[in-house]
């Protein structure tokens, strides 16, 4: 959901605002000691790093198990809906939240001269070092920060190189028929994993309805579903349609851990890794060290 | 026009519109393909995709087009009144609303089964609340306004169902249950929903001889040996379990009950019994054409059908007002 589907270029305006925030931003001074998250994708970033006592509240998303990996850890911090009079009340020193939907909350807060902090959420494996390092900044935390990105970027090169030439195709399927085509956080993760995205050779950006029929006409090697949360909706019926059950060579489920790939975090390695275990099973590459 | 005639025109043009709805669809299958497709088994992917994708979409579209038609025709001569229609008298939209409040609070676990048992009750409490109000004021009118009145209030209390469920993905499904679709729906849908309509289009056939006489008004009807208790259950019991039915599977989908019965009286010798299968063969002719023109303006995306039933009806819908009001004056 947030985060996942939209569509972003490459990630200049975020390098170029993490050599602001690191050339003036509250890194040199003291780091702040009251932080509000609002958008459930910093609130990973900001949970993983922030110092004990440092974050405040976090946004309700972040209890949701579908969306959110660390949705246990969230019942320790305080929720907000990421309303401007919430942030009034609790005068943090610190605001950060996403560029997803809460522009005008945005604009509101910083005319009431709070510190707001905006991470445009290009979602693409490539870019979430840089963006845990920047939330590391902002926080006060660089080392911590430091040895979490480059951490991550290594185990990423590190899968990116056990890649092969035989790429089985998946496509990621989600309620209501819709697929997460190129430009996507999932794509980027299909994709180092060794499989091919078949919503993006297709043609589809971003999010986007995907008809079942072309799903069957396709025969992808893996459907990844998102196991239905909660209540119940006709949308969660869709991947399950029976045409798609009656394709003979066809795996599907749901085979990333629930809410691993929704935000660009680090606890998007998980899903790598299932991924990387399930591509490993189904078409294994021959010898370690084979030709790309 | 003969009946014999008619209905074997109607007929014919039902079938060939559902052999286009099988034909229409995302997947680029040639002609000898679908067809191997749906008679051969097997899992070849065309098999698949004609079996378990097309076939069930035409059949839904061929049996709630057949529903609807035949419940606007049937309602139209039990009232007496040319402007009633199952999607403006509220009868469909509180169908959705009986299925949306059953199936999305999950009190009654997630299955399917649940969605035609929420909408049968929706619909027979809202073809009962309309007979109430018909048998105390006989104008056409306020029997209308009345469905108005419903439909808009059933419309908001789904879309409040759906907001308040918890799964944040359920608010997406407010256009679903208001515009109608038979998108991606299977022979599950097929096997929960046919069933029940069938027995509803009996129901309506066995009311026939009864709208024929009440059409001479209610006293000599009664005269001609005409229970009207009888009567009355057979229409509720068949428009309810009809529409409710088909509103469980795709949705509200409005005005093919008003403008199919409109455009085929005249071909009629004008007798209420005798509209009712020509009306329930143009609803799916109809049903099955806007359906396929869904899929073919917005082939990925796909428009809701009941978008273009409602665009193809307003505009009738608003003549016929007009007419009637010139007649009342």
């Amino acid at each position: 959901m947030s985060g996942t589907g939209r569509r972003h270029g490459r990630s200049w305006p975020g390098l170029i605002l993490l050599a602001g925030a690191l050339l003036c931003g509250p890194a040199s001074a003291s780091p702040p000691a009251r932080v509000m998250s609002l958008n459930v994708c910093t609130d990973q970033l900001a949970m993983t790093l922030a110092a004990p006592g440092q974050l405040v509240s976090v946004s309700f998303l972040a209890r949701e198990p579908g969306l959110s990996m660390l949705h246990e850890e969230a019942k320790n911090y305080g929720a907000n809906r990421g309303l401007a009079e919430e942030v009034f009340l609790q005068k943090p020193d610190l605001v950060v939240t996403g560029t997803y939907s809460l522009h005008n909350t945005t604009a509101l807060l910083r005319r009431l001269s709070f510190a707001v902090e905006e991470f445009s959420f290009v979602q693409t494996l490539d870019t979430i070092p840089d963006e845990v390092r920047r939330m590391g900044a902002l926080l006060g935390q660089e080392d911590k920060a430091r040895a979490i990105a480059d951490g991550f970027a290594k185990e990423l090169a590190d899968i990116e190189r056990r890649q092969c030439d035989r790429r089985p195709t998946a496509v990621a399927y989600e309620q209501n028929g819709v697929a997460l085509g190129s430009e996507t956080l999932a794509d980027s993760v299909i994709t180092a994993a060794g499989f091919d995205n078949l919503a993006a050779d297709l043609g589809v950006v971003g999010m986007s309805p995907f008809p079942v029929e072309q799903i069957v006409a396709r025969r992808p090697d893996v459907i990844i579903t998102r196991d239905p949360a909660g209540a119940p909706t006709l949308g969660a019926e869709i991947p399950r349609h029976p045409a798609i059950s009656a394709l003979p060579d066809t795996r599907v489920g749901a085979f990333v851990p629930e809410g691993s790939w929704s935000c660009g975090a680090p606890a998007v390695m998980e899903a790598v890794r299932a991924l990387v275990r399930l591509r490993e099973e189904i078409a294994p590459c021959p010898e370690p060290g084979a030709p790309r | 026009m003969r009946p014999l005639a008619l209905n074997g025109a109607l007929g014919v043009l039902a079938l060939s519109l559902f052999v286009l709805s099988l034909l229409v669809g995302p997947a680029d299958l040639r002609l000898g393909e679908s067809v191997s497709g749906l008679l051969a088994g097997g899992s070849e992917a065309a098999g698949i995709i004609m079996r378990e994708i097309r076939l069930p979409r035409a059949l839904l579209g061929l049996a709630i087009g057949f529903s609807l038609g035949l419940a606007g025709a049937v309602l139209q001569g039990f009232l007496r009144n040319p402007l009633a229609e199952p999607g403006i008298i509220g009868v469909s939209a509180t169908a959705a609303l009986g299925a949306v409040a059953i199936f999305y609070s999950g009190l009654a676990g997630t299955s399917l089964y649940t969605l035609p048992a929420g909408a049968l009750a929706g619909a027979f409490a809202a073809v009962l609340i309309l007979l109430a109000i018909a048998s105390r004021q006989g104008s056409t009118l306020t029997l209308i306004l009345a469905g108005v009145a419903l439909s808009s209030l059933s419309g908001a209390l789904t879309s409040l169902v759906l907001n308040l469920s918890p799964n944040p993905f359920a608010a997406y499904e407010i256009i679903f249950w208001l515009l109608g679709s038979l998108k991606d729906r299977s022979m599950e849908h097929v096997a929960l929903a046919v069933p029940l309509m069938a027995l509803g289009w009996l129901l309506i056939a066995l009311s026939g001889r009864a709208i024929d006489a009440l059409s001479l008004g209610e006293d000599a009807a009664q005269s001609l040996g005409i229970h009207m208790g009888r009567t009355r259950f057979l229409i509720v019991a068949g428009v309810a379990l009809s529409v409710g039915a088909a509103t469980a599977v795709a949705g509200t989908i409005g005005f093919i009950g008003l403008v199919v019965p409109h455009l085929l009286r005249p071909l009629t010798d004008r007798l209420p019994s005798s509209l009712l299968l020509p009306a329930g063969l143009g609803g799916a002719a109809l049903l099955l054409a806007a359906d396929s023109a869904a899929r073919l303006i917005l082939p990925a995306g796909e428009l809701n059908v009941g978008v273009l039933t409602a665009l193809i009806g307003a505009p009738f819908f608003l003549w016929l007002v007009m007419r009637a009001r010139r007649e009342m004056l």
